[in-house]
């Protein structure tokens, strides 16, 4: 639920950072007077190394995972006929393997959904941690 | 061309033009105009990746392709699909997070230097240029056909068009166009489908059965190799569909359409779905156009059987339901088109124009004008390259426009994000070396080079064996980055700290 508090939040924001970008005709980036939030406080802070650790731990081994699956399927059939063996009547394995590579994607991108919830909340707290999360900084 | 197809056409065209007038009344920032104010909802900015995606390319080639070889035919789907995750996990949010109108913008989030952004902004115009005129050509020859009208006229008639969406209407107009369409591709694929299934009872084991015999290639049909027969070349070619849709711009700039890494992610989600159910239905496309249409007549009507899937709907559906095909055919090249028109102009007056020559300091209204007339200039200077490319052969310049892509703009984009001590100058190497090397491999490869007179744009013997250079560039990109940054002493890890964060929190966008 603080999610959609922080969508709400972000869109007024946009509404704001593009007025601003209209009266000055300057891009985020440049000519930002502010004081600039402590970057490595945040990103020493205890709670943001966990979200890179968790971040990392399911983003890794599950990009392997997949352009290795992808790189052996094009592998083998273009240097074997491994699969070109009956699977049930005349679909060979072939088949098998290229829809197992749709399902892989189907899948994947379902699983990813559900984590990225949680590394939402994480961002968040980690925000609410250097009091970041106010309406101007999301 | 009867009646039926006429009234179709139209009513489709009227369509968008009435979309477009609408999104004219409410294009009216830059940010209007590029990102459609970023207020798309997840579902569709999905559906207009998919659009995107579902280029005539893809509709009608790979229908013709899968109807003409069988499983090689179907072989790019499977890169296209998987493409997506590494857009979903590498690409998609950090780019929401950090960056406004273009890829430009995400990698000067970084590094605030006018060549880095010089460098971003040219390799994303030439990727555009290369897409767009395979499109465009594609589209002429076939609107040639399926209207029976002249090449010439076919080209401006969707020059004009494109340019009358963007010119007007903006993102929105672009978009709506796009999710439209998608949905017309579906409606139409699935009716096509279920007629194709229907005539093999639908019985999925029975199809297979009947296509090992209905075709000339006997068995070998429903196996890998019957077009793709060179190993290396066929995973070069793999390797830069599934990394280099990452790094096309005009699928990027879809990202800048949403109000951030949510909805990012779940229009990637709403994306993959639907291209891949489309690409699940092209195979009974395909199959159904093999037996049902005869390879014979597809490619007596165009010999690299793009008639497929418009010849198909005439013999199991009739006049309407091919009209019907023809016109979402129609509306599919322009929207894609209109949607490339959109990433080049955003790369010249955004990048170029109001970011290098004018610092940043343009007016909104001198970058609205700008944004216009940049819109202009690349639509009528890739109509009139359309046009003088009318008799070569330029089908390979998509999948080279995926090549750079995946060597030019993936390799700056993960290293932007990952690694700590990328610089300035790796970023400049990266893009560089990535660009010219895919450009100099492809001019001496065999899609440019052939010794066989009219087959490739020079006659003569190829110096580089593969078509798509991409597992030599790739790499290359990817070393170039290293070695810029290993060279040059200058580094700004703090600065890194504040790209880190905020491309995982999606915090302090503003800055």
């Amino acid at each position: 639920m603080a999610k959609t508090v922080a969508g709400g939040k972000t869109r007024v924001v946009q509404g704001e950072s593009k007025k601003r970008n209209q009266e000055s005709g300057t891009v985020k980036g440049n000519n930002v007077k502010e004081a600039k939030p402590d970057f490595d406080a945040i990103e020493a802070s205890a709670s943001f190394r966990e979200l890179m650790k968790k971040k990392k731990a399911f983003l890794v081994p599950t990009t392997i995972l997949f352009l290795g699956l992808y790189l052996l399927f094009n592998f083998i059939i273009s240097y074997t006929n491994w699969l070109e063996k009956s699977f049930i009547g005349d679909i060979s394995w072939v088949w098998v393997f290229a829809f197992g590579l749709f399902a892989m994607t189907w899948i994947l991108v379902t699983v990813y959904m559900k984590r990225a919830e949680k590394f939402d909340e994480m961002a968040v707290k980690t925000l609410k941690e250097f009091n970041y999360d106010k309406e101007e900084n999301l | 061309m009867n009646a039926t197809v006429i009234v179709i056409f139209l009513v489709i065209v009227a369509m968008t033009l009435v979309i477009t007038y609408f999104a004219a009344k409410r294009t009216k920032s830059t940010s209007d105009f590029y990102t459609a104010g970023g207020g798309l909802s997840g579902w569709q900015n999905g559906l207009a990746i998919a659009g995107d995606y579902l280029s005539a390319a893809s509709f009608l080639g790979i229908a013709g392709s899968i109807a003409l070889f069988g499983f090689d035919g179907f072989l790019f789907s499977i890169g296209y699909l998987v493409a997506y995750l590494v857009v979903l996990f590498i690409v998609a949010e950090p780019l929401r997070n950090l960056g406004k109108f273009t890829l430009a913008d995400m990698i000067n989030a970084r590094f605030d230097a006018k060549k880095v952004r010089g460098a971003a902004a040219l390799s994303s115009i030439t990727i555009v240029i290369f897409y767009m005129i395979a499109q465009l050509v594609g589209a002429g020859a076939l609107i040639q056909l399926l209207f029976g009208i002249d090449y010439l006229w076919a080209v401006l008639l969707v020059g004009i068009m494109m340019t009358i969406y963007v010119l007007f209407g903006g993102m929105t107009a672009t978009s709506w166009v796009q999710i439209i369409k998608a949905v017309l591709l579906m409606v139409g694929t699935v009716i096509l489908s279920f007629l194709v299934l229907q005539r093999f009872d639908f019985n999925i084991l029975e199809m297979f059965t009947q296509m090992k015999t209905a075709t000339p290639h006997g068995e070998a049909f429903l196996n890998p190799g019957v077009r793709y027969k060179i190993p290396l070349d066929t995973i070069s070619l793999m390797l830069a569909l599934v990394l280099g849709t990452a790094g096309l711009p005009h699928i990027l700039m879809r990202f800048f359409t949403v109000r951030d890494a949510k909805t990012a992610r779940s229009s990637v989600m709403w994306a993959t779905w639907i291209v891949g159910i489309f690409y699940v239905m092209t195979i009974f496309l395909g199959f159904g156009a093999a037996a049902f249409v005869g390879s014979d007549l597809i490619i007596a009507t165009n010999p690299a059987g793009n008639m497929a899937a418009p010849l198909l709907a005439q013999a199991l559906g009739g006049d309407i339901l091919m009209s019907f095909i023809s016109a979402v055919a129609f509306a599919t090249i322009l929207a894609v088109v209109a949607g490339l028109v959109l990433s080049g102009a955003s790369a010249f007056a955004h990048d170029i124009y109001g970011q290098i020559i004018k610092k940043g300091k343009a007016t909104e209204r001198q970058q609205m004008l700008a944004a216009r007339y940049a819109s202009v200039g690349v639509a009528v200077f890739s109509i009139l390259l359309a046009i003088f490319a009318q008799s070569l052969n330029v089908a390979f310049l998509v999948s080279l426009a995926f090549c750079i892509a995946a060597s030019a703009n993936l390799p700056v984009i993960i290293y932007t994000i990952f690694w700590k001590k990328f610089n300035t100058t790796g970023a400049i190497s990266a893009i560089f070396t990535g660009l010219i090397s895919a450009l100099i491999l492809v001019s001496i490869s065999p899609s440019v080079m052939n010794p066989e007179a009219g087959a490739a744009i020079i006659t003569g013997t190829p110096l580089f064996p593969l078509t798509n250079p991409a597992i030599v560039s790739i790499p290359l990109g990817f070393i170039g980055g290293v070695v810029g940054t290993l060279l040059s002493k200058e580094s700004d890890v703090r600065k890194y700290s504040e790209v880190k964060v905020r491309a995982n929190t999606g915090g302090f966008r503003q800055l």
